[in-house]
């Protein structure tokens, strides 16, 4: 199915959910990887994803640019990780002390721990700088792209890149020396 | 029209994206030589009629636990023999989850007849749980026999679900303790055969 | 959209270049995704009645009940106008006989990271980590599980394998770690 954006959307607005399945399809692997990068778990990004879609055929007809449509989804997305990324912040709570038996075993491969130490060190950023840094580095967005997504004016987000770049430094490099 | 293309479209979307084709879990995280050959362990399964995805999980889990490539090829080709085994005590009308739960019995040392038996005295209910919990009890140190013989007893007496589940506590409690025949039987009972 | 970064200062330093092409990786969500979307989408065009809807009408109240059992968890805090609330209770309705809310716990105060990997989520340590909960050291995650065994473990502090004590374990370890099994009814 090599249709355009735009063809898909006007489909979709007559009535063929073929076509949105077909829009879904396009774009899920690639929004799917930002929302788990900026959500840190594949649960709430399959959520959120799941989510966004829903929204976005629910809203299609105000989708004024359908031949844009990617990042008007986008748009939704990015919203959406907000959103659940504030709900899962709120439903965070600390405390201490149980038993704890706890069995040791041999070596871990270390691809994993490099993408382990990867993901710790993204959810130490504030959200607003890991979500600069994945649309500006990952997502390859022109800065003018990343304020119409977010709202923020582009120094602002200049700032927010150069913040999360500089810390991603700092927490990873003895890492990644090892 | 478009309903019809719809309704073809459901179709394909129910059908695993990975069926029949390599497998890109396992080359995305096993080396090429061992992702080949865990393929085609997954393949003959399949064409066997047997299911691939315990399978490739087993493989995905020895990647994880980092363990050598022979052993993950001896854990996927050993898991194989597993669920042709259980199919063999079976029959051809087990589902997916039934031969996989039958697998893992097998692997746990419980004894074909076993589950012949089982489905014998449950012909018309799906197996998963019972097969679950006997092998669940065994996993406990309950030894085969007596985790056997209670679990034969629930299914004679055509006991639900959870009354299997229920089963399996008192197993846990009673840790390695032989155990005693559950609260639920009646008072007179004919022998129990294995 | 443009999909490639312009040149940047930042990228000229070697470990963000390894950590952006780490990132860059493609990441394996659930494939059923799409359709678990599009059967809700469906739900809600049986209430809401799209405009060319017409033809659709009676697949549709066909489809919503086959769909009805493909749909997936919601959660409290949607919106809440008498059309949101149907649906909510509509897909909560059809969650028997598809995915069940699976809760798996650790006590695991000392730490400061547990993951959980499994056949539920193809073993991946970056998949599903724990997150502490209220009372005191106790990590916990929820899952969706449809009904079978799950062989799973739980990874502390990226370094470590532990049984889940709440389960039974596995029966045998095929590659000597400690494995726990679940089964979802």
């Amino acid at each position: 199915m090599s249709d355009s954006d735009a063809a898909l959307v006007a489909r979709t607005l007559g009535g063929d959910l073929t076509a949105y399945a077909g829009l879904m399809a396009r774009y899920r692997d690639r929004f799917g990887r930002y929302a788990f990068h900026m959500l840190g778990n594949r649960e709430d990004a399959q959520e959120a994803l799941q989510d966004s879609f829903v929204r976005a055929y629910r809203s299609l007809a105000s989708c004024r640019q359908p031949e844009r449509f990617g990042a008007w989804l986008f748009r939704i997305v990015v919203n959406r990780c907000r959103t659940v990324r504030r709900r899962l912040q709120r439903d965070r709570r600390f405390d201490a002390d149980l038993p704890d038996d706890v069995p040791s075993m041999g070596e871990r491969p270390d691809a994993f721990e490099w993408r382990d130490e990867i993901g710790q060190a993204l959810d130490q950023l504030r959200p607003h700088y890991r979500e600069a840094f994945l649309l500006r580095y990952v997502e390859g967005l022109e800065y003018a792209e990343m304020a119409e997504m977010t709202g923020a004016k582009e120094p602002a987000l200049r700032m927010r890149v150069k913040r999360a770049s500089d810390q991603l430094k700092e927490l990873l490099r003895d890492v990644h020396v090892r | 029209m478009s309903v019809a293309w719809w309704l073809v479209f459901s179709v394909f979307l129910a059908l695993p994206p990975t069926a029949w084709a390599q497998d890109e879990r396992l080359t995305e995280r096993l080396n090429p030589a061992t992702a080949s050959q865990v393929q085609q362990v997954v393949d003959s399964a399949r064409r066997g009629g047997l299911p691939g995805e315990p399978l490739v999980q087993k493989a995905l889990e020895g990647a994880t636990l980092g363990a050598s490539d022979d052993r993950i090829v001896a854990a996927v080709q050993s898991l194989h023999g597993q669920l042709r085994r259980a199919r063999e005590a079976l029959g051809g009308q087990a589902s997916d989850a039934e031969l996989t739960a039958a697998a893992g019995a097998l692997r746990a040392g419980l004894e074909p007849s076993a589950l012949r038996r089982l489905q014998s005295l449950r012909p018309d209910q799906p197996l998963v749980i019972p097969i679950a919990v006997l092998t669940d009890l065994v996993a406990e140190g309950v030894p085969p026999a007596e985790a056997t013989r209670s679990v034969l007893d629930l299914a004679r007496d055509g006991r639900p679900d959870d009354e299997f589940v229920a089963l399996r506590r008192q197993g846990r409690a009673a840790g390695a303790e032989p155990m005693g025949r559950p609260a639920l039987r009646p008072a007179a009972d004919p022998p129990v055969d294995q | 959209m443009s999909m490639s970064a312009e040149h940047d200062d930042a990228l000229d330093d070697e470990v963000l270049r390894q950590v952006v092409g780490e990132l860059r990786k493609p990441v394996r969500l659930d494939p059923s995704l799409d359709r678990r979307a599009l059967d809700r989408i469906q739900a809600e065009s049986h209430r809401i009645a799209p405009p060319a809807s017409r033809r659709w009408g009676i697949w549709i109240a066909g489809a919503a009940v086959a769909a009805g059992v493909l749909l997936a968890v919601t959660l409290p805090d949607r919106g809440t106008t008498p059309a949101r609330a149907s649906a909510v209770a509509l897909e909560q309705a059809a969650l028997a006989g598809d995915a069940r809310p699976v809760r798996l716990r650790l006590a695991a105060p000392t730490s400061s990271r547990v993951a959980v990997v499994g056949d539920f989520n193809d073993w991946d340590p970056a998949a599903t980590p724990l997150r502490r909960a209220g009372d005191g050291g106790t990590w916990i995650v929820e899952l969706r599980l449809k009904p079978g065994r799950y062989h799973y473990t739980f990874l502390i502090d990226g370094r470590r394998w532990a049984r889940d004590p709440n389960s039974p374990p596995a029966a045998e370890s095929d590659f000597g770690a400690p494995v726990s099994v679940l089964t979802v009814s």
